[in-house]
Order: C-alpha cells, then structure tokens, then sequence
C-alpha cells in the first residue's frame, strides 16, 4: 500500500495549531484578567466563549481529543455565564486561569523540553468548574430523567426557533471550498460542519461536481466543497472561528442573507460549478478577486518559522559583509564602471538589511500583555490591589530583543510589587489611592526603544542604598554620587535593602541579572525614584541586534566601531588641551564640561599618538561622553559576529565585525566602558579613564591586537 | 484498510471495514480502478464499516461514474449501519449518488 504523505503535513499542521492556540491563550488570559474587572462586560465573555469553543473545536480536530475534552467543560461554564445561568465570580476566574495553564501543558504534552501535564490539577480543576457551573447536578438529573427529558425535548421548540422568537436570530450563506491540502493537513471537513450545527441550524449541501475521473483523483486531496445556510445568534466572528486553523487551507466565503451581495450569497448555478471545479483542477480561483489558498500573493500575512528568518538575516549578514570588500575593491581599482556597479550593490544591500530587519519586528504587545496574569496571581498573593496599565504595545522590537526582555521584565514587576507597592493601609494612611498602579510603557526614542515600568509606591530611599553600598564596599564612605550614579547600584550583583527575604524577591538576585540580560541586548537601564511618590525603571534596547549601523574609529593600528546612533559630534583634541586639563581627562565643548575616556590609554596602545586626537562625543543613560581615538574613519553597516567564549567575559566589547578588507573590528560597549570608568570613581581608587592613570589593570586583554589583526576565525556566526 | 473480497467470473464483492478514510484512500482507489478494469460487476458493503470520510465519498463517486462510462455494473449492497449514514448526513451528502445506498 502507498504510504500517505499525511503525517508529516499533519505534524506541521499540528504544529500551526499549536502557534495559533498559544495566541489564543494569551489573548483569553487578558479577556479572562479584563473580565475581572469588568464582570458585566458581555463582549468580554462572548470573546472567551469563542476562544474557548475554538481550541476545543480546533483540538478535537488536529488530534488533542485530550485538550478537547478538558475545554469543552470550561467551554460550558462560559455559555452558562453568556445564557445568564452563572455569575462571572473570582473564583470563576482563578480556575479558568488555572485551567488555561493545564490547557497549555496538554497543547505542549509530548514535545522537549514540555512541563508535564498534571493529571491530579486537571481533575481538581474540571470538577470545581464543573460543580460551580452546576454541569454535575445537570448530568445528573439528565441521566435521572432521560426519558422525561426526551419527551419533554419533543414538545419543546429548538433553541434556534427559541432565538428567533427573541428576534437574534440571522441566516448565513456559508461556501466552503477546501484547499488541496486540507485532508493531508489531518483536518476533517464533517467536523467543521459538526461545529457549524454547534452554532445553529445548519442546512449542508456537498457539491460533488469537482471530483475527476476515478483515474486522475489524487486519493489525499478533498475535491469535494460545500454550500450552506446557518440559521444562528452567532455572529459572522463566531462562524469564521470555525475554520479559523483551516483558513489559510480553504476558500471561504461568509454572507448574512441581508448582505447586498447577491453575487456571494447566490447558490451555485451550473456553469458557475464547473468554473470551480475547473478551477480546482487547475489550480486557480474561480472568482477573480476573492481570497483563494491558491494565491498565497494575496494572504495578508504569512507564518515563517523563525529559523527560516534567523537563516535569512545570516545570509544578509554575510552580504553586507561581502558588499563591504567590494566597496574596498572598488576604492582601490579605481574603475569608473566598478564604481558604479559597487555603489549600486551598497544601495540594494542597504535596502535589503532595512527590509529583512523590519521583517524580524515584532509588536511588544504579547509580551506586555503576559504581565496581567503575573500582577494578578501576585497581588492576590500579596494582598494587595494593583491595577496593570499598559502603554505603547505596538512599539514594535526585534524578535530576540523582545524574547530576551520577558525575565528582566518579570523581575521589575515583582520588585515593584512586593517592595515599591504599599500595602494598602499604608497606602491609605498617606493619603493614597487603596489600587497601586503599575504601568508598562514602551515607546521609541531614536535608534532606541524605552521600555518602561513605573509604579506609584513608596519610592527607592537614596540614603539607604548608599548606606548599603558603603556596607558592602561597593563605594567608599566619601564617595559623591549622583542620584543616578546611587541607584545604579542597585543593579550590583547581591545587592538588597529589602529588610525581608519574601517568596516574590528580596534575595539580592535579580535586579543584577535584569542588568546583565539587558546589556548583553546592548541596552542599559535607568533608574528614577521619587520617596513616596514611586519608581520608575527604563529600559533603553536597541531596535535590532544583528547588524547595526556603524561608526568606524581608529586606534594606533586596530579599528573599533561605536553605534552609530548614539554618537552626536567630532571635535578636535590637541596635545594643549590634554596639558591644561592637567591630567584630568575632561574636554570644554562650547562651554560644557564633558568627561573623555582615551581609548588609546584604555586599551594600553603604546603606539605614538597623533598630534591631533579626535573626541567623539557620544549622548548614554550616563549623560554625555567623549571617547578619545586618533581617527574618526567613517560609517559602516556592521555585522555583529560574536567573540567566542573566550572574549565572553570582556564586557567593553559587544561584538565584532568582519570590514572589507578582511580584518576584525571591535563592536565596543559605550555604556560599559562608561560605566566601568565610572566605578572605578566611584570606589575612590583614582579613575583609569576619566583622571590619569598609571599602569595596565590586571587580567587586561590586548584589545589593539585582536581588533585589526586578529581573526575571528570560520565558527563565527552572526549574533541575532 | 480491512477489506475482504469475495469475487467469481461475474461479481466482485469489496467489503469495507472499519474506519475508511485518508489513511487508506489511495489503497481503495487501486483497489477500484483494478475491479473496474475486470468488466465484471462490482458491489461494496458497508456493513462492517464504522466510518466514511470525504476521500473515500469521493473515490466511490468516481467509481460509479467510471463504471457507468465503461458500463460495468456497480452499487452498494447490503444495510449501510447507523454511524455512516449520520456521518454521511453531518457532511451534507444525504444523497449518496450511487446505485443501492440506503442513506
């Protein structure tokens, strides 16, 4: 017997279930967390109903009888509370939040590196939705009175009819053409009709006209489509719910009989079929201008897995790369028509960087939207009232920025809870509103994206942080700092004014690893508080992370690159000015004191250096900086390669990059270099950087050596 | 598939069984395609089957036509049982357009 090419499409199709439904279950857990507060919000509870029906539906279909069959109680519960027959309660909430997280382990059941499914909160979970929704007293008196019941069933109108007397009810004309592949996918067409009865009064017409001769029938494909009327309360989302995992595999058109479109909702005539099923045969749509699942150009978005797309900005990466020796060839062939041909390759690489870098941007949204849940299992848990508000969730990040930011995130939220909110008698002692407000912002700011969490709690006591610092020699008694420069330290590995160790934080961990996980996105944070009024932490990310925009620099005989967009200007610095700075290592730009760090000094270059320096000044969270090099050499598109493991631990240093004549440059960490400088102030130890310094730190690496000459070698890989 | 044939010079007898669907389509298109080819008169029983899906519908549609193109009798026999002819009903094809369906 033929092997069917079935189950490697069904896995696939599977798998697209999968995705779809993990949206799914985001989306009901802010519907189910809205709900909460809007308990009357009818929208709401239609909205969960139909997610709900869908992944039960949907489940059944592709396989997760499991899946199906856990839903189809909680299924029950939310049309009892859509009939009127149970109030939306706390409880009510809780478990179908508990539920959902049930749901997601039976969706993930059996793939690596899944949670295990726990049968026991399955079990515990159904039978308190089932005893809440009355489903058990129900089953029970209806296998009590079965008899009675049918006959009673007999005399009683059907509950269309019923919806009809209320005056909801409307008729749809439903065709539904399935796609070649929409059997091999492991979809079932009766089940989708057996939904459609779920909804309503259904009238199903099988259109056999398309199936060819026996000879030439491709056994797997479904050539047959369907005409139908659906008498229902259900709206036309309710309907495309249906065939919401089958969409992109079918034809279908939906049509309320009052629509003025007789040319949809007319039935088939004769030589209208035979268009279809020649279309069918050929592979073309039968009506110009209506979606088809054979004319992907129209689809208006399409799923990629994100290794095809990780893949794709590799090869773009290695492009740019190649673009930039053939703009160094061109440079030194000195041929007009080279030129040109170069100039138009660095423009058409250029254009497709900027394209396949939209590609991998992704709205924050779903991201954001996963905190409801967190503040309220928490504010439960803490006995406090605490609103989430969320602000700028289309601000639009790249993918792995945004898969990164969802643990720093986490450990913000938590702090902010448990420590930064109030609980509610004091809050109400200090004349505060009883509900803390948490907010989550994002939005853009230049090349950057600022994410932001601010809560309305007490605040972050200054004083205290500076005591704990001095406590655990992070600073010296004498130390001035800034406000900015004192919160910083909150982010110091094992740092903590917490006064309790609680469940939620308070263990010195976590906001350090907040910093870590955003630097390593080569973004850095900022913390502003105000006692008694709140904090507010921001995070500033870079829009992308696999090939920024450049400004190449040299140092004796390396080059570096510093992100372009956070450089502002040039300016001159002479062997004079470094005189009468008297080793203090600060420039006046027109009348504005900015401190300088020398690379040359940093990097331990022992070359002689040029007459005329250069100070490329630079605007951080830290406030405006210079970075000191002997030549500024111009822009590049600059593909992050990363160092291996055995540069991981130089923190100055975020990537490098391959230039066109063949040789690595170092990618540096403006705000590390910065920072590091910085602390070394700040612990009162004579500043490498911003004053004089003497000598080579310990454990130092010669960075003038690897950038320039060295070589990353054939494992690198683009660091997306 | 299960499926058990009973066949003389003039009749085959193709009994289906079980669950007849995508998995076993192409095995039932050969299966047709070469009794048709016999010339001599073919007939399916349902009897022991418990389901039916579209590309077995279809397949058995094609076969009557294909049979009454190259005139060889072709049809059902036998009582088709309760959960085919809902399954049949649910999908819309009430009419099943082949000689000896009891739907």
């Amino acid at each position: 017997m033929a092997q069917p090419q079935g189950p490697s499409n069904a896995e696939q199709f599977k798998q697209s279930f999968r995705e779809e439904a993990r949206e799914i279950l985001t989306e009901l857990e802010s519907a189910l967390l809205a709900l909460n507060e809007n308990p009357k919000d009818t929208e709401l509870v239609s909205r969960i109903f139909r997610g709900l029906h869908t992944i039960k539906g949907s489940g059944a279909m592709f396989g997760f009888e499991k899946l199906a069959s856990f839903t189809h109680n909680l299924e029950t519960a939310f049309d009892e509370v859509r009939t009127g027959r149970l109030q939306i309660s706390a409880e009510l909430i809780d478990l179908t939040l508990a539920a959902l997280d049930q749901i997601r382990a039976l969706l993930e059941e059996g793939a690596a590196g899944a949670a295990p499914v726990d049968p026991a909160a399955c079990a515990a979970i159904l039978s308190s939705v089932r005893k809440l929704a009355g489903i058990e007293e129900r089953d029970d008196a209806a296998k009590k009175d079965a008899a009675k019941k049918d006959a009673a069933k007999k005399t009683q109108p059907a509950p269309v009819a019923v919806a009809a007397a209320a005056g909801a009810i409307e008729n749809w004309h439903i065709r539904f053409v399935p796609g070649p592949d929409l059997m091999r996918c492991g979809a079932n067409p009766s089940l989708l009709l057996h939904e459609l009865r779920e909804l309503g009064e259904l009238s199903a017409r099988a259109i056999m006209d398309a199936v060819p001769p026996l000879g030439e029938i491709d056994p797997e494909r479904c050539y047959v489509w369907w005409e139908m009327d659906l008498a229902t309360v259900a709206g036309r989302e309710a309907i495309r719910d249906v065939f919401i995992f089958v969409e992109d595999a079918c034809e279908l058109s939906i049509a309320a009989a009052s629509d003025p479109a007789p040319a949809v909702t007319r039935t088939l005539s004769a030589s209208d079929a035979e268009k279809t099923a020649r279309a069918l045969e050929d592979g073309r749509s039968a009506s110009p201008g209506r979606r088809s699942y054979d004319k992907p150009d129209q689809a208006s978005s399409l799923r990629v897995p994100a290794a095809k797309l990780d893949q794709f900005v590799d090869l773009v990466g290695e492009l740019v790369t190649v673009q930039a020796r053939l703009s160094e060839l061109s440079n030194q062939r000195d041929d007009a028509e080279v030129t040109a041909v170069s100039e138009e390759v660095e423009r058409l690489t250029s254009a497709l960087r900027e394209s396949s870098m939209n590609i991998r941007m992704m709205p924050i949204r779903s991201t954001f939207e996963k905190f409801r849940r967190l503040v309220h299992d928490l504010a439960r848990d803490l006995e406090k009232n605490v609103e989430l508000t969320i602000e700028g969730a289309d601000t639009e990040l790249d993918k792995t920025v945004i898969e990164q930011l969802g643990d720093p995130l986490m450990h913000l939220i938590r702090n902010s809870m448990d420590h930064g909110i109030e609980p509610a008698d004091v809050r109400a002692a200090s004349g505060k509103s009883l509900t803390a407000t948490i907010r989550l912002a994002a939005r853009h700011s230049g090349a950057s994206v600022l994410v932001t969490v601010t809560d309305d709690g007490r605040g972050i006591d200054a004083d205290a942080v500076r005591r704990r610092a001095v406590e655990r020699g992070l600073i010296s008694a004498e130390a001035q700092l800034t406000e900015s420069q004192t919160f910083a330290l909150l982010f110091e590995p094992g740092f903590s004014t917490a006064k309790q160790v609680t469940d939620v934080s308070g263990r010195g961990v976590g906001m350090d690893v907040v910093r870590q996980r955003v630097e390593s996105l080569r973004g850095a944070v900022e913390v502003q508080s105000k006692p008694g009024l709140g904090t507010s932490v921001t995070l500033r990310l870079p829009l992308t992370m696999a090939i920024i925009d450049g400004l190449l620099v040299g140092v004796g005989d390396a080059c570096f690159v510093l992100p372009l967009s956070i450089t502002l200007e040039c300016i001159e610095l002479t062997r004079q000015d470094i005189a009468r700075a008297n080793g203090k290592h600060i420039a006046n730009v027109r009348g504005e004191l900015v401190p300088y760090i020398r690379l040359r000094e940093h990097f331990h270059e022992r070359s002689r250096a040029p007459e005329i320096e250069q100070i490329m000044l630079v605007e951080t969270g830290e406030g405006r900086f210079g970075f000191v090099v002997d030549q500024v050499l111009g822009n590049c598109q600059t593909v992050i390669k990363s160092l291996g493991r055995f540069y991981r631990q130089v923190q100055v240093v975020s990537g490098a990059t391959i230039l066109g004549n063949g040789t690595v440059a170092l990618i540096l960490d403006p705000e590390r270099l910065i920072q590091d400088a910085m602390r070394e102030e700040a612990r009162g130890r004579g500043g490498r950087t911003l004053t004089a310094q003497a000598g080579p730190p310990e454990n130092s690496v010669d960075f003038t050596a690897l950038a320039g000459r060295g070589s990353i070698g054939p494992s690198a890989s683009a660091q997306v | 598939m299960p499926v058990t044939l009973e066949q003389n010079d003039a009749l085959t007898f193709i009994h289906l069984e079980g669950g007849i669907d995508i998995g076993c389509a192409a095995e039932l298109k050969d299966l047709l395609i070469e009794k048709l080819k016999s010339g001599s008169a073919v007939y399916v029983s349902l009897e022991s089957a418990t389901g039916l899906d579209v590309t077995a519908v279809q397949l058995l549609w094609a076969a009557a036509r294909e049979a009454q193109r190259v005139g060889v009798e072709f049809g059902f026999k036998g009582q088709t049982p309760e959960t085919v002819r809902c399954a049949l009903a649910e999908a819309g094809i009430e009419e099943f357009p082949v000689p000896g369906f009891t739907g």
